[in-house]
């Protein structure tokens, strides 16, 4: 029941929360140098043209009108149009949004189960070689660029030893994508029976989750760590030991305590990577949406731009209440 | 009035076996060091001997930081980190534990061998309910299934006599008061019968109407399961009161060991009478015995480790380490000068 009500208060929050979100992003990408008439019309138009393009588009309008047609607009589902593509910013997101989430949830699957796993096993002996390795791994996660690591994956298991499709998009161009219902591709193509197409967008998956995966495992694998060794150390630990609780019980409910922290860094991780994968995406060729995102800011195009920061926070506002969730059902404290 | 050195040798095995029967849990010459800045490790437990006899209760009283808990937790082969068992033996039930494989010793920790911890409310695991915790020790350590498990956890809650014991088995250690969160310790303690139960300073963060309550119920409940108890407190007056022997524990060494009655009655050690007078409510046998403490962290390599605030310390005490030597049937005292009642 006080799930409940905590829910209700928190969604009560949610539309103040994006329409704040919206109107710093609206503000910060109008401060954006260059003119999209200017842009679209290209170096060769005349003055009078740009001057009928701006008012076309809203742009001699003062910037509190341009702000107020914007969130009217949002009111009726329509997030503005971008100019390079031509087509509706919501359905450029709803094609490319998936494909950088598709992208994100696996890495940050297998950034779970290493950081984790081996945050563990490092806490458990912390003096042991794993604690060692851990601390190497932790380092040299956070030193190595996501690009560059990215580029050294693609020479090593494409270029050299053949074993990756080309880094050029999601999906091998002879085969014919699935038909789009969730808008992630293995789970299209299974749904669709389509092994061929699974196959080939697992296989492209591998490189870019390993890049993200492996990279991003460093903080979790920190955060697992540091928890971990602090309940292992912690009084309820130490009694146990005292009672002859078995180490493997007495790591398993250490780790249960340790949870909530890393759960935390996790959702931090999954929010922050919806943008902070761009790098990877422009790398392989990924067409998400923080490439789409990147594209608009170059361009003086902004309505994919403000559409991406709007999808994220919708994201990120959905991945924190699951996460409230979550600290609900792993702590009585909390719960009762 | 000092005994000759070669009596005192012959009487110092006898400190530790206390009586005829052999003991079950014999402490020879324990020592626990931990590393220091030196070269030399800091000697905390200089050599311990202590035996405790099939339902016995020792009382084991000194002030902070004379070793106690150390002493608890390294007769269970877990010495408090980063500390390191530097020598010395625990026979127990015919083993020599401290030479146990590592499985060998936690099958027998929470089994045969508890320990009552203080503060149990951070000692409890916060995720977990109560009974399951209790239920877990059984589950453990008697291998019974999870509903049997289960029925003995509510039994034993009902024996440490907390009200509606049956609600209680679902309930979260923050839940629990303090008095409530301590009597779950001591089931989790007792389930499994142990032959041997270490309290370790039990009560001390309790209220004191609280505290004898659950010392009496503590003292109780090891009579009825058949359970030896090392009782260590900081407090004498409490020991007096259901303790069968009284060891004293100074800096790391026990300074003297008798029968309740003549620890009481005829305190031998200078640092036993200064303990009883702290706890005495007669100012004259408090401004007696009551010494300025100027330099209590300091230690000592040679001699006797009470020789510092002794107020009777002779020019032998600082460089001669006394010997524990018996003075009457059962009360050994580790000094030159041992203090005579007529």
């Amino acid at each position: 029941m006080r799930i409940l009500a905590y829910l209700a208060k928190r969604l009560i929050f949610v539309i103040p929360q994006l329409l704040g979100i919206v109107l710093v992003s609206f503000l910060l990408v109008k401060s954006i140098p260059g003119d999209p008439a200017v842009l679209m019309l290209g170096p060769t138009a005349t003055p009078s043209a740009i001057a009928s393009l701006r008012q076309q588009l809203g742009l001699d309008q003062p910037l509190y009108m341009q702000f107020l047609i914007y969130v009217r607009n949002l009111l009726h589902g329509d997030l503005g149009t971008s100019w390079q593509t031509t087509r509706p910013v919501l359905e450029d997101l709803l094609q490319r949004f998936p494909a950088t989430l598709e992208l994100v949830t696996l890495s940050l699957l297998l950034a779970i189960v290493v950081g984790v796993t081996l945050g563990v096993y490092a806490a458990r002996k912390p003096n042991g070689w794993v604690a060692r390795l851990a601390d190497l791994y932790g380092l040299s996660a956070g030193a190595l660029p996501d690009f560059w690591f990215a580029l050294v994956l693609i020479f090593i298991f494409y270029t050299v030893l053949g074993w990756a499709p080309a880094p050029l998009g999601r999906i091998d161009m002879i085969v014919i994508p699935p038909l789009p219902v969730t808008g992630a591709l293995t789970i299209d193509a299974l749904l669709a029976g389509d092994l061929q197409a699974f196959w080939s967008a697992c296989a492209h998956l591998v490189l870019p989750v390993l890049t993200l995966g492996l990279l991003n495992a460093g903080p979790i694998l920190k955060m697992t760590q540091a928890t971990m060794e602090k309940m292992l150390e912690s009084d309820f630990s130490r009694f146990e030991v005292l009672c002859g609780v078995p180490q493997n019980l007495v790591v398993r409910h250490a780790l249960r305590n340790a949870l909530p922290s890393i759960v935390t860094i996790i959702s931090v991780l999954y929010g922050f990577l919806i943008g902070g994968a761009v790098l990877v995406e422009i790398v392989f060729s990924w067409g998400g949406a923080g490439q789409y995102a990147v594209q608009g800011v170059l361009n003086s195009d902004i309505y994919p731009v403000l559409g991406f920061v709007l999808f994220s926070a919708i994201f990120s506002l959905i991945v924190y209440i699951a996460v409230d969730l979550i600290y609900f059902l792993l702590d009585p404290r909390i719960s009762n | 009035m000092s005994l000759g050195a070669a009596e005192v040798i012959s009487n110092t095995r006898n400190a530790s076996a206390g009586g005829d029967k052999p003991p079950l849990i014999d402490i020879r010459n324990l020592r626990v060091t931990f590393p220091s800045g030196g070269a030399e490790p800091k000697a905390v437990l200089k050599g311990i001997d202590l035996a405790v006899q099939p339902g016995e209760i020792v009382g084991l009283v000194g002030e902070s930081g004379a070793g106690k808990t150390t002493l608890a937790r390294s007769i269970l082969g877990l010495p408090p980190s980063p500390g390191r068992i530097a020598g010395g033996e625990v026979h127990f039930e015919g083993r020599q534990i401290l030479s146990l494989s590592e499985s060998e010793l936690r099958r027998l920790r929470g089994r045969r061998l508890s320990v009552v911890v203080p503060n149990p409310r951070a000692e409890l695991n916060p995720l977990l309910k109560v009974g399951d915790q209790i239920a877990s020790m059984a589950k453990i350590h008697l291998g019974v299934a999870g509903k049997e498990a289960r029925r003995m956890a509510l039994e034993i809650l009902r024996e440490v006599q907390i009200p509606d014991p049956e609600r209680r088995m679902d309930a979260y250690p923050h839940e629990l008061s303090g008095g409530m969160a301590q009597r779950v310790v001591i089931a989790m303690a007792l389930i499994c019968s142990p032959a041997f139960v270490i309290s370790d300073d039990a009560t001390s963060g309790l209220d004191v109407t609280v505290q004898a309550q659950i010392l009496a119920l503590l003292a109780k409940l090891a009579a009825e399961h058949g359970s030896a108890m090392l009782f260590i407190s900081r407090d004498v007056g409490i020991t007096a009161h259901f303790c069968d022997r009284i060891a004293v524990l100074f800096s790391g060494e026990i300074v003297e060991i008798a029968p309740r009655e003549p620890l009481f009655l005829e305190p031998a050690h200078p640092y036993t009478l200064m303990l009883l007078a702290a706890f005495s409510h007669s100012p004259k046998l408090r401004d007696s015995w009551t010494v300025p403490d100027t330099d209590r962290r300091r230690e000592r390599s040679a001699g006797c480790q009470y020789a510092d605030r002794c107020p009777i310390a002779q020019p032998v005490c600082r460089t001669l380490r006394p010997p524990l030597a018996e003075i009457g049937p059962g009360h050994f005292v580790r000094c030159y000068f041992p203090v005579r009642h007529a």
